[in-house]
């Protein structure tokens, strides 16, 4: 029986067949290559935590992961997967900082101490590191921010930031150590910080600063040329998500810490 | 005889960029930097062959109604499994290419590959002849990138060759250089070859 190629059943019968066929294959796909890439997406998260602390390269064991509860107390965590699904999650997490409440959100929060040598004293310094999400020119982008309190300020220690479709070359270049580095050192708040004070974030890029008068800046950072859109997005992340943790910062309480 | 002929036409005489004008549009995209310009011209490459190669094979079994979306079933699969893979393995060049692998899909030079060869010969000839073209455009693809990356930030694949005497060009980094510069390769490969030129 010669099979007629045209006719209507034939057409539906060969796509059914072919879309349960590429379905199943790619599902089988999907399914086996699913670890791999979670593990890179986790090691991708420790390494960026690492990286905005400034001690690149080592060891994500010897920082504390724990979330901030009541606006101002320091929780430590075990485990950190569910604090990183949250993260992952940006949504849930942009969510989280639009509206926070004190009462009943937990806040990630990740912290470090390093020995620090000055003046040949020594002596342990706290690192904080908080998850950064907002929008760019064309989608989300994200990050960690490291913080230390000095001064009655918050200074930024280090930032990582990443992407999903930023123009590459332009906006992109967030991504980069070229840009990221002009973060280090600056501060977070224009006054002094002030718990239950008016508290405002002035850290931002800033276009038509050159790189010498930012450096006499201490908040602002040169923005990239061309990338406008992308840095007014860097901008109003910082802002979101820091203002969720003004209150930790401006008068910490640590709970249940166990050394 | 054929075979390697097959094989060399789309590298330089036949090439589907600076010859059939087709992909363009990734061309100017993904041309920025020199490595994910390298990586996006080796994932075409693949799924043009791989396409080719299923599509040629099933040929006498698709019903001409429906061909264009069994091509497109085939194509986005290969594209999800060179995404996938990516993801799993090559983590960080996955990052750089971001949109860009999904937008395979798009690529008229697999679509056109498949429609216009791959439907009407063997499996091994279209196989070679999705490779070639795939070649092809990753040859024009990395060429770009080396002028628009040099010029454009004084690097090649991301090491700085230039010194700080030299102001990188940042018009270089926009997507109409890419076209001026694709444009500059036309004029040069048809300079050399006569009878592309038109009277």
């Amino acid at each position: 029986m010669a099979l007629n190629k045209n006719s209507n059943a034939y057409t539906i019968i060969y796509t059914i067949v072919m879309v349960v066929i590429v379905g199943a294959l790619l599902a089988t796909l999907a399914t086996l290559l699913k670890p791999a890439q979670e593990e890179n997406v986790l090691n991708e998260q420790k390494e960026s935590i690492m990286k905005a602390f400034g001690a690149e390269g080592e060891s994500f064991d010897k920082v504390v992961a724990g979330v901030i509860k009541n606006g101002n107390e320091f929780h430590e965590v075990d485990d950190v997967k569910p604090l990183f699904e949250l993260i992952s999650n940006r949504k849930a997490l942009a969510e989280l900082y639009k509206d926070y409440a004190a009462a009943d959100d937990e806040l990630p929060i990740f912290m470090y101490e390093r020995e620090v040598e000055e003046k040949g004293h020594k002596y342990q310094e706290t690192l904080y590191v908080v998850p950064i999400v907002g929008k760019g020119l064309w989608g989300d982008i994200w990050g960690y921010v490291a913080l230390k309190r000095s001064a009655g300020n918050l200074e930024v220690v280090g930032i990582t930031m990443d992407h999903a479709g930023e123009t590459p070359g332009l906006g992109a270049e967030i991504a980069t150590d070229k840009v990221q580095d002009k973060f280090v050192g600056k501060l977070v708040f224009a006054g002094k910080l002030v718990y239950g004070g008016d508290n405002k974030i002035a850290l931002k890029m800033q276009k038509g600063v050159s790189a010498s008068d930012a450096e006499k800046m201490p908040s602002t950072v040169d923005a990239i040329s061309g990338g406008t859109k992308t840095c007014d997005g860097v901008n109003s992340m910082i802002e979101n998500s820091l203002e969720a943790y003004v209150d930790f910062f401006a008068n910490p309480k640590f709970v249940e810490k166990k050394k | 005889m054929k075979l390697s002929k097959n094989f060399t036409n789309p590298l330089a005489a036949n090439n589907p960029i600076i010859v059939q004008i087709l992909g363009i549009c990734s061309a100017l995209a993904v041309t920025v930097k020199m490595e994910p310009a390298l990586v996006m011209g080796l994932s075409v490459t693949f799924v043009a062959a791989f396409s080719n190669l299923i599509m040629s094979l099933l040929r006498n079994g698709v019903p001409s109604r429906i061909r264009i979306i069994v091509q497109l079933v085939v194509i986005a699969s290969l594209v999800i499994v060179v995404d996938q893979f990516l993801k799993a393995y090559m983590y960080d060049v996955s990052k750089q290419l971001s949109v860009y692998v999904g937008l395979i899909i798009t690529n008229c030079i697999v679509m056109g590959r498949v429609e216009a060869y791959a439907l009407g010969n063997k499996p091994w000839d279209s196989f070679v002849d999705g490779v070639a073209n795939g070649l092809g455009y990753a040859f024009i693809l990395v060429l770009v990138a080396f002028f628009r990356e040099f010029f454009g930030s004084g690097q090649l694949f991301g090491m700085q060759v230039l010194g700080d005497w030299y102001t990188p060009n940042s018009l270089m980094l926009f997507p109409p250089m890419a076209l001026i510069i694709v444009g500059c390769i036309i004029w040069v490969h048809r300079s050399f070859n006569k009878d592309l030129q038109e009277k």
